[in-house]
């Protein structure tokens, strides 16, 4: 460690990820622990990609996980990381993954809730907010070490004022924070008016800014701001390369 | 007086709810609020009251759904138009809505509403949920609809049930709404790092000076909001005084020892006491000590709200089996006190040396005690209630 | 070793599926279970780039369900007949479901029948309904089947921007549980540039047609590609 009063390193599971933030001792790359992310962007630069793979190397870890699908169901969380090898069937099974799943209840398929999938709906923040407090509850007596990733702001923000996703959000961080967790938050760039956008930017401790080719920490909590080209691959985000 | 079918309610409340009155469920984001309307709407119903829901979080079908779950039958009132749905939702989600008004537009709140309060004179009206109509509609606006709803529910003798999710609103707007109703019922979260707790105490009723009492409660399916008596947990090493510190603090108390105790080993002494301690109730159940019984200190510590680890403060060779039976107990995620108890006897270490040596974080307290002579225990108390509701 | 099979079905166009081909499989085509955006400024093709979509289903026995929001029935009929595409025969044996919202605004007298249903782009809602009961005939011919909204242009012009996404959303939400694979066309600079983004982000994959030339800004398991296409008595054709 070396130096005083930094907060230590969690890995992201993104190779590369020391050329956005790095502890100078150790060379590792991370995002700083119990604190919370803003991943925001153009549409379909990886955004969601990202949450799986922080996702998935959490669960490699023994941290569980608790992730909010706000953008796409269920389903589709399954489909798209097993695209990258990543199986989170085993995850559910055991209970270290624990999804609150916004989306799937338009599906017109009837679903059931279990101890770790609950539905909710994305019009209705404040069930929303209760699964939030059940799930963070059940991971936190897994591990004090979790994860929590929602994924994304951007259908809410169509089914709600903007004023109150900022107020969700709020409640969110905080509740992970409290935790001891650290969270993953996703916005599509250019969604919602620019005041808006900065409210967000001011309800978190990182900001990550990814735009298809380049990814760029504009904020951070005791570390230095650093910039890197990234790309995709079948096995998920390279920062660094190329 | 109209009763509010949640359990304990009625009594803080000197009876229910005046006929006419506005009463405001606030929650703490995080507190199943929903519940509390659903449920006292369902108990009058029941009582061959009329009523409506409107919603704006959630379509009728997925309400039904809901009341269904809970194990309430709101089909058949809905089928002999007892209650029916303002249905501020659907269109807005592009969904169907075969309710008896529904709107296209924010705006059109107002008025729905108030053709809906019209039309069940001495009814009860459920409006889920005012803070999504806030963003909408603006602080000073919303304030000024309540009030109007309020006055032509006062009109028809109709009650009105607010659910409010307290999100980060600015204070005076809260206030102002608070104060536009005659009853405000509290809905806090109860919190050790997680949500450990739920509890509903009653802020505010115009015609009565309400108890000053939190109610614990969960809320099940089937069944709907069920008042919670809370366990706390009594530990430590074996030969701590963990059976003294149960009596010491306990109305009334029984030490279970080589008696059948339901699904409990018969082998297994345990104490079992009902605390009753400045307006909070619980259970306290305190463990057995030796190593042999580990396996059924998890089935005793499910739901516990708080822990008392009771240790011996001349035996520091003990302290790493207390900090074995917090883990065990999962006693690390709920709030805890530890209790160093035997402070009269020679060679007791301070809290703070006992701190040391169990490397606890500062915000656990420690607490000196002899509590075979009831020293430290009502400090013991306050410590944890301090830590369960805040001062 | 694993190898990822991102399933992917014949697009229909000449062309694409030889662009969006993986480098590991060899496969090409539109990722299976997914929703694309094709988007562009008008009369660029959005519309050729559905019937040929919906084509290439039909002749490899995938049924689709057709949303027509810009033209009608008529319309369609016509406009697939000068490709060489006839209908008529895929409506007769049940093999197309088709919504549509337009004609009935215009005042043409159409009658319902077992596949077919006419709405109004007034009434999003009854679109929705009318598509659930689309979606689940579509889904019982056969698990694997397409549907194509042409276009959300109109829709915007006729309704509130954001109900428009709310409704999209829910429809989106609703194919890809039934299996389906959604298309769904957009005129550029018919809603505000927000809502626009937001489409963007609603969706697996993004297309965009300018006339000269075809860009995949997003799709599973392919990287962007930019290739230049024309239009011919066949349809689009990538070069």
């Amino acid at each position: 460690m070396g130096r005083d009063n930094v907060i230590p390193l969690i890995e992201t599971g993104i190779p590369g990820f020391e050329n956005i933030i790095q502890d100078e001792d150790t060379g590792m790359g991370g995002v700083p622990e119990n604190t919370t992310s803003l991943i925001y962007g153009p549409p379909n630069v990886g955004k969601s990609i990202f949450c799986y793979q922080f996702m998935y190397n959490g669960l490699l870890k023994n941290e569980p996980c608790l992730y909010i699908t706000a953008d796409y169901g269920m389903k589709q969380l399954e489909q798209r990381t097993m695209d990258f090898d990543w199986f989170l069937q085993n995850y559910t099974t055991n209970e270290m993954l624990y999804v609150i799943d916004a989306l799937s209840n338009f599906s017109g398929a009837k679903k059931q809730d279990t101890n770790t999938y609950k539905l909710t709906a994305v019009h209705n923040p404040t069930d929303l907010m209760v699964k939030v407090g059940l799930g963070t509850r059940f991971v936190f007596q897994k591990s004090q070490k979790f994860r929590s990733v929602f994924d994304s702001l951007t259908i809410p923000f169509a089914f709600n004022p903007d004023k109150l996703v900022i107020r969700v959000l709020k409640a969110y961080t905080k509740r992970i924070k409290e935790a001891g967790g650290a969270a993953i938050i996703t916005h599509t760039e250019g969604s919602v008016d620019e005041n808006i956008e900065s409210l967000l930017k001011d309800i978190v401790d990182n900001v990550f800014r990814m735009d298809g080719n380049k990814i760029s920490t504009e904020k951070v909590v005791d570390y230095k701001k650093l910039e890197s080209r990234y790309k995709i691959t079948d096995k998920g985000i390279l920062i660094g390369m190329g | 007086m109209k009763k509010t079918h949640i359990p304990k309610l009625d009594d803080l409340l000197g009876g229910g709810v005046p006929a006419g009155s506005s009463i405001m469920f606030c929650a703490n984001p995080g507190v199943d609020c929903e519940a509390f309307g659903y449920q006292m709407l369902n108990g009058l119903v029941k009582e061959g009251e009329r009523g409506f829901i409107f919603t704006n979080v959630a379509e009728p079908d997925s309400i039904i759904y809901e009341f269904d779950s809970y194990g309430w039958d709101i089909v058949s009132a809905i089928e002999n138009e007892n209650v029916f749905f303002v249905d501020g939702s659907s269109s807005f989600i592009g969904a169907p809505s075969n309710a008896k008004y529904s709107f296209t537009d924010y705006s059109e709140t107002e008025d729905v509403v108030l053709k809906a309060i019209n039309d069940i004179p001495d009814g009860i009206a459920v409006i889920n949920n005012l803070s999504t109509i806030i963003d909408y509609m603006g602080d000073l606006e919303t304030v000024e609809i309540v009030k109007k709803w309020n006055k032509a529910a006062k009109e028809n003798n109709t009650t009105i049930i607010y659910i409010f999710t307290e999100w980060d609103y600015e204070d005076s707007m809260v206030k102002k709404l608070k104060s536009s109703v005659d009853c405000v019922v509290e809905l806090k979260t109860i919190e050790e790092r997680v949500i450990v707790g739920q509890g509903f105490m009653v802020a505010g009723a115009s015609w009565t000076e309400p108890l000053d009492t939190m109610i614990l409660f969960f809320v099940i399916q089937p069944g709907g909001v069920k008042v919670y008596i809370p366990k706390i947990l009594v530990t430590g090493p074996y030969n701590a005084g963990k059976s003294s510190f149960v009596k010491a603090i306990s109305t009334k108390s029984v030490s279970v020892d080589r008696k059948a105790v339901g699904a409990f080993p018969t082998t297994i002494a345990m104490d079992i006491g009902h605390l009753d301690y400045k307006g909070f109730f619980a259970d306290i159940f305190g463990t057995p000590g030796q190593e042999r019984f580990d396996l059924i200190l998890d089935v005793l510590s499910k739901e516990a709200v708080g822990a008392f680890i009771i240790i011996d403060s001349t035996a520091p060779q003990t302290f790493a089996r207390a900090k074995e039976m917090i883990r065990k107990t999962r006693a690390e995620a709920i709030p805890k006190i530890i209790v160093a108890n035997k402070q009269d006897l020679e060679g007791a270490l301070s809290p703070d040396e006992i701190r040391d040596k169990m490397k606890l974080s500062k915000d656990i307290p420690i607490v000196p005690a002899v509590i075979t002579e009831g020293k430290g225990t009502q400090e013991c108390l306050d410590a944890l209630l301090k830590l369960l509701y805040g001062d | 070793m694993v190898i990822n099979l991102i399933l992917r079905i014949q697009s229909g166009i000449p062309g694409l599926d030889q662009i969006t081909a993986d480098s590991k499989t060899g496969m090409g085509g539109i990722p299976e279970n997914t929703a694309t955006l094709v988007y562009g400024p008008p009369k660029v093709g959005k519309s050729i780039f559905c019937y040929q979509f919906m084509h290439g289903g039909l002749s490899l026995d995938e049924p689709c369900l057709y949303v027509l929001t810009d033209y009608g029935i008529k319309q369609l009929q016509q406009n697939t007949s000068d490709f060489g595409w006839e209908l008529d025969n895929y409506i007769e044996k049940e093999m197309l479901y088709i919504v549509d919202a337009i004609s009935s605004i215009s005042g043409t007298k159409i009658i319902n029948t077992e596949n077919f249903s006419s709405s109004s782009v007034h009434n999003p809602t009854d679109i929705m309904v009318k598509l659930g009961v689309g979606t689940r005939y579509i889904s019982q011919r056969s698990p694997r089947f397409r549907s194509i909204l042409d276009s959300l242009t109109t829709l915007f012009a006729f309704n509130q921007e954001l109900l428009i996404v709310r409704v999209l959303t829910a429809y989106i939400m609703r194919i890809r549980e039934a299996g389906g694979t959604a298309l769904i066309t957009y005129t550029e600079g018919s809603a505000d540039v927000k809502v626009e983004t937001m489409l963007k982000a609603v969706v697996d994959n993004v297309i965009k047609l300018d006339g000269e030339y075809l860009t995949i800004e997003a799709m599973v398991g392919c990287g962007q590609k930019k290739a230049p296409y024309k239009i011919t008595n066949e349809g689009i054709i990538i070069e």
